[in-house]
């Protein structure tokens, strides 16, 4: 007998799947067998939680239908079929229908991460700034005021200086 | 290329912080040009153009200046799987089709992959647990092209991605471990859905979907939205050595309640990888996880850590059909395989 998942190696393993009232029979190859077992073939891989998540999702999709990206020409449709944006302006177009489906997905809607330095200093030192203040309740939540005074003491500065920079950037472009 | 048929990466050496269990350390970053559409929505003619675009401006920037670059498909589909092998691009970038490339250092820390799933994909790769030595070399890397590219980039999103789930920092912070023992008592399972309650994922070596071979598996975050890099690197740094910790005591079990089942497997293992005439890829990887718990374990003393890594990377198709020069059935490669792993174990007398 063959192997029924690969067709190619001779089945070896005879198992039986019990599933409610079905009862299944299963001829597999050494290989394959030991696949079925493998608790990583198990796991669902982040493109799987995409469009479990993309279905479980769906605000205003009547509005959000007839959504087109201007720049690329993907619907909304589209992408929530393929799982795939087609260029970066989607993330602006599809913002309605991308907000919940990346709170789901992330837990976040709002990066915090790095900012490259052409978007300006300011949004640097904005992100920073964000960044200290969860770090900042962290250390509160940890009893931990002495780290608390440092770090509202380095969004203050951070704080501060901003604004200066912010009217020295208008000087500048006075000029 | 040749030359790196016959030496492996410095992330194999076996160095580095919690090595008998960490074998490597990988952050990858996802980057986009903010002109362009994403590549499954982009034309043929668009895809050259980033191509080019990008090759040229790695060929100025200083820290990627260096690089080798090579266009993959000006390549053989062994030389493509060679790369893959080596951990240099990713498996969807070795069978993929169209303009694409890779442009990656000396030692092999560094690989930055143009046009995969994101335009750019950068990646740094370590030896042992190294996430902040790698984050900071790749967040340097990625600070010198973001002068030279227009990266796609928005103050609520982030870095944008092709797919939502890379959005954000476009980080994916990974941790390869050696993880033989969770194996055997079944606790793997267990680790698996720890990690996951926490927001990381666990991989087989070559990423998303494959299978873990060799005991090998990749741990990585899942999100890369409402968090900072660094967030994400406490995150797997904290995480790990838990593994690590939990690895270890499940080997303590082993040597303290079943001490000679464990040694014979681990000896028969070193043994079959001195005699055996054939060898698949898959049953190599296993005889070798076992020896090089085995040699973990001090239980075997005469091979080093090095050589074991090694053979990891060095009997794969790729690896070896470009040793011997030719193109090789699954048998031959086999024969061949036993082999050079008799040759380099020392051969039983
Ligand atoms: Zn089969
Ligand atoms: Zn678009």
């Amino acid at each position: 007998m063959k192997c029924e998942s690969c067709n190619k190696r001779h089945a070896t393993v005879h198992l039986t799947e019990i599933s409610g009232n079905e009862k299944r029979e299963r001829h597999l190859c050494e290989e394959c067998a030991q696949n079925i077992n493998n608790p990583l073939v198990k796991m669902p891989t982040p493109a799987d939680i995409l469009s479990s998540l993309i279905n479980q999702v769906a605000p205003e999709i009547g509005e959000m239908a007839k959504t087109t990206c201007p720049a690329c020409g993907l619907s909304y449709l589209e992408f929530r079929s393929k799982g795939r944006l087609g260029c970066p302006m989607d993330y602006t177009a599809f913002k309605k229908g991308l907000t919940p489906l990346l709170e789901k997905m992330h837990g976040a809607s709002q990066h915090v991460g790095k900012v490259p330095s052409r978007a300006g200093k300011e949004l640097i030192v904005k992100n920073e700034v964000l960044q200290l203040r969860r770090e900042l309740d962290k250390a509160v939540e940890k009893e931990d005021y002495e780290k608390a005074a440092k770090l509202r003491d380095r969004i203050f500065e951070l704080s501060t200086n901003n604004e200066e920079k912010k009217d020295e950037g208008t000087v500048q472009q006075d000029r | 290329m040749r030359e790196l048929y016959s030496k492996t990466g410095e992330w194999l050496k076996g160095t580095g912080p919690e090595s008998d269990i960490v074998i490597s350390t990988r952050i990858r970053l996802a980057r986009n040009l903010a002109n362009f559409p994403f590549l499954n929505r982009g034309s043929e003619e668009q895809r050259k153009e980033i191509e080019k675009l990008i090759r040229e401006k790695l060929k100025e920037a200083a820290l990627t200046k260096d690089l080798h670059y090579i266009k993959l498909s000006e390549v053989s589909p062994v030389d493509r799987l060679f790369l893959m092998e080596r951990r240099l691009i990713s498996r969807e970038h070795a069978g993929g089709d169209g303009e694409r490339g890779v442009a990656f250092g000396r030692s092999e820390t560094v690989s930055v992959m143009v046009n995969e799933e994101d335009h750019l994909r950068i990646q740094v790769i370590r030896s042992g647990f190294e996430l902040r030595e790698a984050w900071k070399i790749i967040d340097e890397i990625d600070n010198t092209l973001e002068e030279k590219l227009y990266y796609a980039f928005s103050p609520r999103f982030g870095y944008l991605t092709a797919c939502p789930t890379n959005v954000g920092t476009g980080m994916r912070a990974s941790v390869m471990m050696h993880l033989p023992a969770l194996g055997l008592t079944h606790h793997i399972e267990k680790v698996f859905n720890a990690v996951g309650k926490l927001g990381l994922v666990v991989r087989g070596i070559y990423g998303e979907g494959t299978q873990a071979i060799g005991d090998l598996y990749q741990i990585s975050n899942q999100f890369t939205l409402g968090k900072s890099e660094t967030e994400i690197i406490e995150i797997v740094e904290s995480v790990v050595p838990r593994i690590a910790g939990y690895e270890r005591m499940a080997r303590k079990a082993l040597m303290t309640e079943n001490r000679e089942q464990l040694e014979d497997r681990v000896w028969r293992s070193y043994g079959m990888l001195k005699v055996a005439r054939m060898l698949s890829s898959e049953e190599t990887m296993q005889l070798l996880s076992q020896v090089r718990m085995g040699v973990n374990l001090g239980l075997i003393n005469d091979i080093s850590m090095e050589t074991l890594n090694e053979l990891f990377i060095l009997t794969l198709p790729a690896h070896l059909q470009k040793q011997e020069g030719k193109e090789l059935e699954a048998n031959e490669r086999n024969v061949i395989r036993a082999a050079y792993v008799r040759k380099r174990l020392g051969e039983f007398q």
